[in-house]
């Protein structure tokens, strides 16, 4: 049995860019639960940058803080030991994965990046196959315009492989408060 | 931690105080909130822009006109009570230097006594203690309430300052007052000519490395009037740049007349030290 669990990759969520008033407080209470339903050492399956906001998730989850991952996209290594609380358990059988992606950061006028008429269909079809799940039309994602739509998608694809057989628990957030759209969403499979 | 009063304040954010004289002839407002319904709404307005504390006065500091305790209690007691049953989490502070007034403004609910003349009643320590209310120990060097120095020098001003204001710390936690409830404040001008309130201006992370909070009262003063050649209404930039100064070295609470001002300059500056967040912060992290 796996539990997997998608997160975005969220700067303000990293405890070095604390504001006084959090400016992501909904996505951040989505994200700490889903990453304590995955319960202790996930494993995470981002790029470097997405590993810090993992480890700094599942730290502030109360879990074991997975190491930081080397470059590229790959998995990375669970960590051992020590088992700290979460609100929920898992049986040890069960292997807990975290992934940290999300869509376009070039929705509107507002976003980040320029303006991109193409991103909302993007992440209207991305969005459409994370729910469903569909790993043979996340396998088939175009990472080109992606990478165009400054989608952060580089673990779609390890990500459609740990959703063969898997069915949704759960859409936790789905939102795109500054133009960069962001799911949390939860499988078991 | 700090404690003033019934507020204990357990972050170190910086704090800003908010003057309101309750004076017909104060050097800034010149009376404008003497009368009682006008000093309230000074209070609404300065809480409105953010101040943590106010720090209500019945006596000019300057030369003027003799106030007895009678007058004064009359000017602030009955007033700190208005406010306190209107605020009631605010922090009051009163700025007297006599113990008598002292005891009664905090039978109404004073959280804080800031003796802007530096122990000059020796009963005053005895009177914050039994309230277990705040004190703001200030250096004046020596001079007796309501005068000007005149010739006055020191071998090192800031280490008379330190030197006053911490015996000054000592005597109150020996009377009884909590240690969180003591704040030393070198007390800008007081005793003190432009160049050594210059002097003190740049180097109070000396004060603040002793360990005791520091309070600054740096509002519109002359040392930044000589300074600038600037008469008392135009003294906001002058003013706003010690208080930046301070903020850097680490001072805690700013005595003011313009609260969203200095409340902006703190906090910025605070945050530049890397003490505070920024309020919200998501450019170019979403």
């Amino acid at each position: 049995m796996t539990r997997v669990a998608l997160v975005p990759g969220v700067l303000a969520l990293l405890p070095e860019y604390r504001s006084l008033q959090d400016p992501v407080a909904s996505l951040r209470a989505a994200c700490l639960d889903a990453v304590a339903w995955l319960g202790p050492s996930p494993r995470v399956v981002a790029d470097a940058q997405g590993s810090r906001i993992a480890a700094a998730l599942v730290g502030a989850a109360g879990l074991d803080t997975p190491p930081p991952s080397g470059s590229g996209y790959s998995t990375s290594g669970r960590v051992g030991g020590r088992v700290a609380s979460a609100s929920e358990r898992i049986e040890t059988t069960e292997e807990g994965v975290l992934v940290v992606g999300n869509g376009s950061a070039r929705r509107t006028e507002a976003s980040p990046g320029p303006f991109d008429p193409r991103a909302v269909p993007f992440d209207d079809a991305l969005g459409a196959a994370l729910r469903g799940p569909d790993p043979a039309v996340l396998r088939s994602l175009d990472q080109q315009l992606a990478e165009e739509l400054w989608a952060a998608t580089g673990s779609v694809t390890e990500l459609a492989g740990l959703l063969e057989g898997a069915g949704l628990v759960d859409v936790d957030y789905d939102d795109a408060p500054y133009g960069v759209q962001y799911w949390v969403m939860r499988w078991q499979g | 931690m700090l404690k003033l009063g019934h507020r204990v304040l357990v972050d170190e954010l910086p704090l800003v105080m908010a003057i309101v004289n309750r004076t017909p002839d104060s050097f800034y407002d010149r009376g404008a909130t003497f009368a009682e319904d006008a000093a309230f709404a000074r209070v609404e307005q300065v809480v409105d822009e953010g101040a943590d504390i106010v720090d209500i006065g019945g006596v000019r500091a300057g030369y003027g006109p003799e106030v007895d305790a009678t007058e004064e209690i009359r000017r602030v007691a009955s007033f700190v009570g208005r406010v306190r049953t209107a605020y009631p989490s605010l922090v009051i502070s009163v700025d007297t230097w006599r113990s008598e007034v002292a005891d009664v403004v905090c039978r109404e609910g004073a959280d804080v006594v800031n003796d802007a003349w530096g122990g000059h009643d020796p009963g005053l320590v005895d009177v914050v203690a039994a309230h277990d209310a705040a004190l703001i120990c200030t250096h004046t060097g020596g001079l007796r309430p309501r005068t000007d120095p005149h010739r006055q020098e020191y071998a090192d001003v800031v280490a008379a300052a330190i030197t006053a204001t911490t015996a000054y710390a000592e005597r109150a936690l020996a009377a009884g007052v909590a240690k969180e409830s003591i704040v030393i404040d070198p007390a800008h001008d007081f005793g003190k000519n432009t160049f050594h309130s210059l002097e003190v201006t740049r180097r109070v992370g000396e004060m603040v490395e002793t360990g005791w909070p520091v309070l600054v009262s740096l509002s519109n003063k002359d040392f930044v009037g000589e300074t600038l050649g600037r008469p008392a209404g135009e003294r906001l930039s002058g003013t706003l740049a010690a208080t930046a100064v301070c903020a850097l070295a680490g001072a805690r609470i700013y005595r003011v007349h313009q609260v969203r001002e200095t409340r902006d300059v703190v906090d910025m500056t605070w945050s530049i030290a890397g003490r505070r967040p920024p309020l919200r912060a998501i450019r170019g992290l979403a």
